[in-house]
């Protein structure tokens, strides 16, 4: 995702991410980016949190308009006010393998 | 608490069962276009990573690799009618409301505010990851991508990764 926000920026559109997974984002680089320390899969919140949700866009939407460093990772305060780990649900070694072949 | 090491996790997740570590791309640098228009004149488009796809269209592969398939999502359709298909996330929630992931409603109302000029034609759903033919992303897939939002006349593109 991060290489196809570099390739569409470098042809001429501007692009914001809003990552779950700050060591990735840091390694790949997309031009904009916005962290936020929340499970993958909840990056603007809860089901039916219409208000939440919508300020989170916002705040990327603003950050776009603001940065001004390419490359640039900025960490939203962290706000999910429950534990969560790594999602190690469904991933068989069968699905991984499958992936690995070349 | 700290930010999961996605990185080190899928590392240690792979190698545990014995295969080699996935190469993450890395780069010093970044490429830059400037947000020339205030919001209020922006055709905003979404772009999300999270195998989501519309009921009437086939399902992701959530097993697949070096799938570029990218999906137009309209963003007038209602946000029930998505189904997503990804094992690397936990879509519980996002499957019980698509704008925990997909925000097209919450686009729309800023839109209906007056915070930014449009919503664009289309959004996107697609480029899952698992993607090892990187070059071709970066030479056909992406450039093609490109050439959408261009049609659509977008000014910003928020993207999403799941």
């Amino acid at each position: 995702m991060g290489l196809v926000a570099r390739v569409v920026e470098h042809m001429g559109i501007p692009t914001v991410n809003v990552s779950t997974g700050r060591d990735i984002t840091a390694l790949v680089r997309p031009p904009r980016s916005l962290f936020i320390n929340r499970p993958m899969g909840n990056t603007f919140g809860r089901p039916g949190d219409a208000g939440g949700q919508r300020e989170i866009l916002r705040q990327a939407l603003n950050f776009a308009v603001r940065a001004d460093e390419p490359g640039v990772l900025v960490d939203l305060p962290a706000d999910w006010n429950e534990p969560f780990e790594y999602f190690t649900g469904e991933a068989t070694p069968e699905a991984i393998a499958k992936q690995m072949k070349t | 608490m700290e930010p999961i090491r996605y990185v080190d996790a899928l590392n240690n997740k792979y190698g545990a069962m014995g295969f080699p570590a996935y190469k993450w791309s890395v780069n010093e640098t970044a490429p830059w276009t400037p947000l020339e228009k205030p919001l209020e004149e922006c055709t905003v488009a979404l772009l999300v990573s999270g195998g989501i796809s519309h009921c009437s269209a086939p399902a992701f592969d959530p097993d697949a690799r070096n799938d570029h398939r990218v999906d137009a999502v309209d963003p007038d359709e209602p946000t029930d009618g998505y189904q997503i298909h990804d094992i690397y996330y936990d879509h519980t929630d996002a499957g019980r409301d698509l704008n925990c992931i997909f925000p097209i409603d919450r686009l729309r109302e800023i839109a209906d505010a007056g915070e930014i000029g449009a919503v664009a034609a289309r959004h996107w759903s697609g480029f899952m990851g698992r993607t090892y033919d990187r070059s071709r992303l970066t030479a056909e897939s992406a450039p093609a991508f490109f050439e959408n939002l261009q049609e659509d006349g977008v000014d910003l593109l928020v993207a999403v990764p799941a």
